[in-house]
């Protein structure tokens, strides 16, 4: 309390709070934005090595392959997350079924699932991975294909999020309008709602795309299971599971690699220089992209505006969701009751600590410097500095996170803390969590308007006062919401983990090793999975209730 | 005694200048308005009354204390706002409590405090409820008994009535006046409605362009305002332009468009060239007696309890007169009528430097 009170007081100096402010964004350059894109400016001093593999035709052509697999597939589960989720966030949004509100839960499930489980999961629904005896369908497929399907999987929710976000907050009354002028509904929803769209359409654009870049952990378990993981020309990578392989690799004295140190800059400098582009391109692109409104259709309109298309649309979003996203998730499930021997929970429990004790202290992290550079930002919208930070925010995000976990390793480690394992972890945790908890707060305290905090000051509130007393409680459930999100992610993460430390074990490593051991062990990876996945929902559901609690005390 | 005391406040926000050698004084336990079109300043000014807009340059005083750098939380100047920010998360109580538990008062003694305050403003029974359930009118007391509770000396009211419906606004203009006069705080209203302003205010400041044009009561503002622009914004004027001709004692003879006009003046020289303006209420027209001009009328506006008449005057362009409803048979579009008012009823003016056009504009 003496503490809380002694904060009221310095808040009241605008020389302290500038302060404040000032420290928050240091921290975000030093240990979010620079150490992440540090491997960039390696480059130079480990020159001759990197021509070495430059020059090496071999090692290039399956970089280059990684590279082009992670863009090309990123881009195709993006279009596709369009395609479908626009449907559902309209089922969702505008439509009053009487599941809906199940639907609207379950299609954020796989969020809270760790990727590993995911990615496990998948395989066995849609594969026929040997040494398993769960009955899937056994479809034969590429290797693409699968990943597609499983990037689909944590993609979709974030596309759907986000366009019924946006679509919640278009008001009816345009559509209306368009429509008492004489437009279809059909033609009304293209010609006005869906040009409003935009800019629901770029955030979810650039999350999907980013999402998909950056998983290692799903897609590295598939391709090791499929056996396409193998480091020569026949292999199939994506950019970050080649890191991982690479770096797995370098460990075993037998492979001749040696460190792959210039190989995993070149990897990384190249993932991390495309991702910016891809940002980039992507902002420009669709804020100038028009949908064209101009030429309509009214016969084609009014003919899918009829109730059985509305009808059939819906079933058919309902179905994609049910097969391709809500039961390969839940697949995994159906492992246990295969036969198998696992007995090791020591480790596992060992594992879940690590995992947590990452997690947490990286949200934590994420919530005291976040909040600062959200509330700056939210709040000083049209000034240069703000824009240039929210910009800035977003690059860890777009990163792939086993590149920013190798450049992250290589900064700290340069200043010679490449033995402070799990602490570097958490840095490489706070790096890619810190965008998602300061979006959804920056989200929310620009709809409160701030003539409540200022309120507050006139009847006396000192300012870190009226933010704990007014607006923390207002934005409570979107800070809790960006938390869960920083959480689960931390807790699911498998590439970053890999690219800083080979010591750590976290749960997600913990599930790889059983199945890129020397002899996989699938119904341990499968239990230590559903544990993992059981643990993050008792532990968000008791999360949950705790803060209702507090929130109904207040 | 003057509570508030502005001196030579600047205010700029980039190229726009919200505050331009702002003076002004609000008496203790004066109900003050500043009144002003979108965009004068006004909410500017008041911001920088309560600390959460620090002026550029120049000194506020309250109570002759430099409060100019003070920090908002210590000034004791509490504001009431157009949307009443009640916080949503609170119920009724909580919120009018806020003030005494930021403060750190006795909680027995607050309770008392906040009890009498709901008392005064009847809406005991509704102490436990959340403020999205109460209506515009509730909020607006609620909002003005959490202002009270916090112990402030100064109110400031930034568009108070502005979020309720037409009706509701009529009511409370003499409830709300009321209620803080009885609580003896010295209160700040800043609005862009002039009737409004008319009705409440003891004193009303007229700004434009981040300056007071005129402070004075209510009927000094309207029957003598200080500028052509103070003239047509409170209550609206016909203004029309000329050059004296001729002087009888304290009357001039303005000669405009080829017309012969009268208006009361001691300031102005034959020869000069003046605005001269008149309130479209006291512009009398009949068919019967002659007039200064003569004009057509174009429209007649029926009101309720007045009706407007524009007329179109050759070389004048538009004229208009205000009158009660009663009239409303006695004219009909198309009529000729005499134009003429009582030389008290005009006030002359220099013309504006920027024009007159210019001078009216009301952004």
């Amino acid at each position: 309390m003496a503490l809380i009170e002694k904060i009221d007081e310095i808040s009241s100096n605008p020389r302290n709070r500038k302060a404040w402010l000032a420290l928050a964004c240091i921290i975000f350059a030093v240990i979010i934005v620079i150490p992440a894109i540090f491997v960039i400016f390696s480059i130079p001093t480990r020159w001759d090595e990197i021509q070495g593999v430059l020059a090496d035709s071999d090692t290039m052509s399956i970089i280059w392959g990684a590279i082009w697999n992670s863009f090309s597939l990123a881009f195709i589960v993006t279009v596709l997350d369009i395609v479908v989720g626009l449907p559902m966030a309209w089922m969702l949004v505008r439509k009053n079924y009487r599941f809906n509100k199940y639907l609207d839960t379950f299609i954020d499930m796989p969020l809270a699932f760790p990727t590993v489980a995911l990615g496990f999961s998948v395989m066995v629904f849609w594969g026929c991975p040997d040494g398993i005896t769960v009955p899937g369908l056994g479809l034969v497929m590429s290797p693409y294909l699968m990943v597609v399907l499983l990037h689909l999987i944590f993609t979709y929710p974030y596309m759907v999020r986000c366009l019924s976000g946006i679509l919640e907050q278009i008001d009816t009354n345009c559509e209306t309008a368009a429509m008492t002028l004489g437009a279809s509904k059909w033609t009304a929803v293209r010609t006005i709602t869906l040009p409003l769209f935009r800019a629901g359409l770029v955030t979810g654009f650039i999350l999907c795309f980013a999402r998909s870049l950056s998983e290692t952990g799903g897609t590295y378990i598939v391709l090791t299971m499929m056996g396409a993981s193998t480091f020569d020309i026949n292999g199939f990578f994506t950019g970050p599971t080649l890191i991982s392989e690479l770096r797995h690799m370098s460990q075993d004295p037998t492979s001749g690699l040696g460190d792959a140190v210039p190989e995993l800059i070149l990897i990384s400098s190249l993932l991390i220089v495309f991702a910016l582009l891809m940002l980039f391109l992507a902002k420009t692109i669709m804020t100038r992209l028009k949908i064209p409104w101009r030429k309509v259709w009214p016969r084609f309109g009014r003919r899918v505006s009829g109730k059985k298309v509305a009808t059939a649309k819906d079933s058919l979003a309902f179905m994609f969701a049910l097969i391709f996203i809500l039961i390969p998730s839940f697949y995994i499930f159906v492992c246990l009751g295969t036969e198998g021997s696992y007995s090791d929970y020591g480790g596992f429990l060992s594992a879940v600590g690590t995992s947590f004790l990452v997690a947490g202290v990286a949200t934590v992290f994420d919530i005291i410097f976040g909040i600062p550079v959200a509330m700056y930002i939210a709040r000083n919208r049209g000034s240069k500095r703000a824009e240039l930070l929210d910009n800035l925010v977003n690059v860890p995000l777009i990163i792939p996170t086993t590149a920013l976990g190798f450049s992250l390793g290589l900064f700290w480690g340069g200043l010679g803390l490449s033995s402070w394992g799990v602490l570097l972890v958490i840095f490489g945790h706070i790096s890619f969590t810190y965008p998602l908890l300061v979006r959804n707060l920056v989200g929310a305290i620009e709809e409160v308007d701030p003539s409540y905090e200022e309120i507050a000051r006139t009847l006396g509130a000192k300012p870190f006062q009226a933010f704990r007393k007014v607006l923390l409680p207002m934005v409570k459930s979107s800070l809790l919401a960006g938390a869960v999100l920083a959480f689960t992610r931390s807790l699911g993460e498998t590439g970053a983990t890999q690219a800083i430390s080979n010591t750590v074990n976290t749960v997600p490593i913990y599930i790889v090793n059983f199945i890129n051991g020397d002899i996989p062990n699938y119904y341990a990876a499968a239990v230590s999975s559903v544990m993992l996945i059981a643990i993050c929902f008792v532990f968000m559901f008791g999360l949950r209730i705790v803060i209702d609690r507090m929130g109904g005390k207040d | 005694m003057p509570e508030i005391v502005m001196s030579h406040v600047c205010k700029r926000f980039g190229d726009a200048v919200a505050a331009d050698d702002l003076n002004l004084e609000v008496m203790d336990g004066e109900y003050l308005c500043i009144l002003g079109p979108t965009g004068a300043g006004k909410t500017t000014a008041m911001r920088m009354i309560c600390g959460l807009t620090i002026p550029d340059s120049g000194t506020i005083t309250f109570d002759g204390e430099d409060v100019t750098q003070l920090e908002t939380a210590k000034r004791g100047a509490t504001m009431l706002s157009q949307q009443y920010s009640l916080f949503p998360h609170m119920s009724v109580m909580d919120n009018i409590l806020f003030g005494p538990t930021i403060k750190e008062w006795d909680p027995e003694d607050s309770r008392i405090i906040a009890n009498n305050l709901l008392h005064m403003v009847h809406l005991e029974a509704r102490a436990k409820e959340r403020p999205t359930h109460l209506s515009g009118g509730q909020q607006q007391r609620v909002a003005l008994a959490r202002a009270m509770a916090s112990g402030s000396r100064i109110l400031l009211l930034d568009e108070p009535l502005r979020a309720l419906d037409a009706r509701l606004r009529l009511e409370l203009r003499k409830d709300l006046k009321s209620m803080v006069k009885s609580m003896g705080l010295t209160a700040v209203h800043v609005t862009h409605d002039q009737d409004e302003a008319l009705e409440m205010a003891d004193r009303i400041a007229v700004i434009r362009n981040g300056r007071i044009l005129q402070v004075g009561t209510p009927r000094e503002v309207f029957d003598s305002p200080a500028t052509p622009f103070v003239a047509n914004f409170v209550g609206r004027s016909n203004v029309l332009t000329g050059k004296v001709v001729s002087r009888e004692g304290g009357t001039v003879s303005v000669e405009c468009g080829g017309y012969i006009i009268k208006a009361d003046d001691d300031k102005h020289e034959i020869g000069d060239d003046v605005v001269v303006a008149v309130k479209i209420g006291n512009t009398r027209i009949s068919k019967t007696e002659g007039g200064w001009f003569e004009g057509r009328i174009e429209r007649i506006l029926y009101e309720g309890v007045s009706i407007t008449v524009e007329m179109n005057v050759e070389g004048l362009g538009l004229v208009s007169s205000k009158l009660p409803n009663r009239k409303f048979d006695d004219y009909s579009e198309g009529d000729t009528v005499a134009v003429r008012w009582i030389p008290s009823a005009a006030s002359v003016f220099d013309v504006p430097e920027c024009g007159l056009e210019e001078e009216l504009r009301v952004e």
